[in-house]
């Protein structure tokens, strides 16, 4: 009978919360808004692009640049056509350097056989400008190729590739979309786990002050009310993630970013959205983000649910919060280093502290390369966090959930685990 | 009494919070089948008393029994407990809330669901099945918190102050349910500060008065004790008389001035010292105690107890 009471509580809370209003509109809201996040800047830099330095193409072919102008254009690269000197390497730089053109593109015998070419830039293309001038150059060469006749298609069908080779020295990689998926990864972990445990948290002060917990736990055991509530909320959680993971494999697999870049479904386009699929994390990087998403959710719903019940007001929940809430921040505070130097010790030692672990192990597993041991090593340290989190806060729970008055000090906390 | 006959057993229980004493060497026995009324002024320990017998608080001292063992999970689902300040659940629809609350106490969901839709019915809320709690008038979410206290078909009810807040109309469909419970076998413990409604419904009274226990008996056997000691008079003249030693509290009851008197037998110095005032004693009537009047004698009139 006790088993189905934690069933019972984990239906209620989980209806309850899928069918109230926020769910609906966070859930369905969810996934465009964080389209939104990518789309408004890409849109940004493609209507900034007419105010852009012209590209200086340096067509060794004397075939390609008529083909290409246009392409580039879309790409948001205004071009200016160069003539093959032997010092126009050098004369580019300077004119790059001293801001007349943004960089050049060289495109010679080797790009009309296999369709690679090398862009020096001062600033990196996003990932859609870079996707849009390789097709472009390719399907140029290609054209060339045809009408030449007698070429290797097969190697130009395949793709190509393009170089890109910074003039300037390479700062942080904050432009790669690598460290972006980690970056905003990381944040978004933050987020959820922040806001489902304080779900957890005020709805257990909200049984307390409304006393309805004192008919509950006549019925069933307090540590079995907790774990149903902390159980329901989590489902909840995860039914919003999995909602946001399918419709937003949804938008990109539609193309509709394209829609916001202003681009025309093409081959050009087409191969952009090859280039954004490759951006996006795949089904490892997601299933792990809901690995820690689950694991730092029970972590700190724990912690939230004692919290809850030893809290009397909303004031006091709010002051009592605050230590947890400077362990969700402090790996958020070191997210950047973390991804950046994803093998320093101190990288591995903050993000194998399983209290940090949800945020930093999955910002340096998206960011790079992780040894499968300290993957591993991390949900274990945390399974361990959890079960010691569970019995503490279970304890703490059991007394401060039918406790009025004033909040306890640390000693009388104590006192509650060692007695309860 | 044997275990086997009594629903609530409190032995020497004492409850202290900090410096103040809330319950004081408490005994109580509450048998089957009885309506048992808790009864004293705000303050005086019987909600502390109640969250005792619920397995809420622990006493200090002393033991607490519920059908003859300790207050364990179990026994505690066989209680259908409404507390002094009601928590709902306030964005569930009142059915949902109902077939929880019989859920949590073992209940199948669809004989809890047909059990709350009957007992809406009763209570003329079945338009509101579907509604949230929060859409309902604060008298009619108590009564859903009440079906809720009873939907899973409790042996035992523990209802601490049932009344409060409720129109005179509801109080009273409150109280016949009640009694209709009563009547099905069902033991009744409710606590109240208004001594009316427990005179009317209680078949046995405990005085708990300031932590300590002042009466615990049968409400007949008391009141046929006590029927001396309550006078109502009517007179004209001078009043002084009615501030001597012998008169313990008087008010007015239904327009006759009803006297408690510290002695039960000193109603005849009570009717000679107001002749000798000068009043003219136009009735002069002993009266069957109300309990409130018992109770006043008990403790004094400054415990505050209400008679509305």
């Amino acid at each position: 009978m006790s088993l189905r009471n934690v069933w019972v509580v984990i239906r209620r809370e989980y209806l309850q919360r899928v069918r109230s209003r926020w769910f609906a509109i966070s859930t369905i809201g969810g996934p465009f808004f964080l389209f939104a996040m990518f789309a408004v800047p890409a849109w940004f830099a493609s209507s900034q692009s007419e105010e852009r330095l012209p590209l200086a193409v340096v067509d060794g072919t004397d075939a390609l640049y008529e083909r290409l102008a246009d392409d580039l254009a879309v790409a948001g690269f205004p071009s200016e056509r160069v003539r093959w000197t032997s010092a126009v390497v050098d004369t580019l730089r300077r004119r790059a350097a001293e801001g007349e053109i943004s960089g050049f593109v060289m495109l010679d015998q080797f790009t009309l056989e296999s369709g690679d070419a090398v862009l020096y830039v001062n600033r990196r293309p996003s990932a859609l400008q870079r996707a849009t001038l390789r097709s472009a150059i390719v399907r140029a060469a290609m054209e060339v190729q045809l009408e030449i006749q007698g070429v290797d298609v097969e190697a130009m069908l395949s793709g190509g590739g393009l170089d890109v080779e910074l003039l300037v020295a390479e700062g942080a990689q904050e432009g790669e979309p690598r460290f972006l998926v980690a970056y905003i990864g990381a944040f978004l972990l933050y987020m959820v786990i922040l806001l489902h445990a304080v779900a957890v948290m005020r709805a257990t002060l909200e049984e307390k002050t409304s006393r309805i917990v004192e008919v509950i736990v006549s019925a069933m055991e307090p540590w079995h009310l907790m774990l149903g509530k902390v159980l329901g909320v989590g489902g909840v959680a995860l039914t919003q993630l999995v909602v946001w993971a399918l419709t937003g494999a949804l938008i990109v697999w539609s193309g509709l970013p394209l829609l916001v870049t202003g681009g025309s479904p093409g081959a050009a386009n087409a191969a952009a959205t090859q280039e954004l699929l490759a951006v996006m994390p795949g089904p490892g990087l997601i299933a792990l983000f809901i690995g820690y998403f689950v694991f730092g959710f029970f972590i700190y719903s724990g912690l939230y649910a004692a919290v809850g019940a030893m809290c009397s007001t909303d004031e006091d929940a709010q002051q009592a919060q605050l230590p947890l809430v400077m362990f969700l921040v402090i790996p958020i505070v070191f997210v950047m280093q973390v991804i950046q130097n994803p093998s320093a010790p101190s990288s591995v030692g903050l993000s194998l502290f399983p209290l940090f672990s949800p945020i930093l192990m999955w910002a340096r597993i998206a960011g790079g390369f992780v040894p499968a041991w300290q993957i591993a090593l991390s949900f274990a340290l945390m399974a361990g966090a959890i079960v010691a989190i569970a019995w503490v806060a279970g304890r703490i729970y059991k007394v401060g959930i039918l406790m009025t008055g004033k909040r306890p000090t640390i000693k009388e906390l104590w006192r509650w685990v060692r007695e309860a | 009494m044997t275990d086997s006959e009594v629903a609530v057993r409190l032995q020497g229980v004492s409850k202290r919070f900090g410096s103040h004493n809330a319950v004081s060497d408490l005994d109580l026995v509450v048998p089957r089948g009885s309506i048992y009324g808790l009864l004293g002024p705000n303050g005086s320990g019987k909600t502390t008393t109640i969250r005792m017998i619920m397995g809420i608080l622990h006493p200090d001292v002393g033991t607490v029994s519920l059908f003859g063992g300790k207050p364990d999970l179990a026994r505690r689902a066989r209680v259908g407990y409404l507390p002094e300040e009601r928590g709902v659940y306030r964005k569930m629809r009142v059915i949902d809330l109902l077939v929880f609350l019989a859920e949590i106490r073992g209940i199948h969901r669809k004989t809890a669901r047909d059990r709350a839709m009957g007992w809406l019915e009763r209570l003329e809320l079945e338009a509101w099945a579907d509604r949230r709690v929060e859409d309902l008038s604060k008298g009619m979410q108590q009564k859903v918190q009440f079906v809720g206290t009873v939907i899973h078909e409790p042996e035992l009810l523990i209802l601490d102050e049932p009344f409060s807040g409720l129109d005179p109309i509801n109080q009273d469909a409150l109280e016949s349910i009640v009694r209709t419970l009563s009547g099905n076998g069902i033991t009744i413990l409710l606590s109240t500060h208004l001594m009316d409604q427990a005179e009317r419904l209680c078949e046995r009274v405990c005085l708990i008065s300031r932590s300590r226990k002042v009466l615990d008996e049968d409400l007949r056997t008391l009141r046929a004790r006590e029927r001396k000691g309550v006078v109502a008079v009517e007179f004209t003249g001078p009043d002084g008389w009615l501030e001597g030693p012998e008169i313990a509290a008087y008010d007015r009851v239904e327009g006759t001035l009803h006297l408690v008197l510290e002695d039960p037998d000193a109603h005849q110095a009570v009717l000679r010292s107001a002749i000798a005032a000068g009043a003219e004693i136009l009735r002069f009537d002993l009266v069957e105690p109300r309990l409130h009047e018992i109770f006043v004698r008990h403790v004094g009139a400054d415990a505050g107890a209400t008679s509305t």
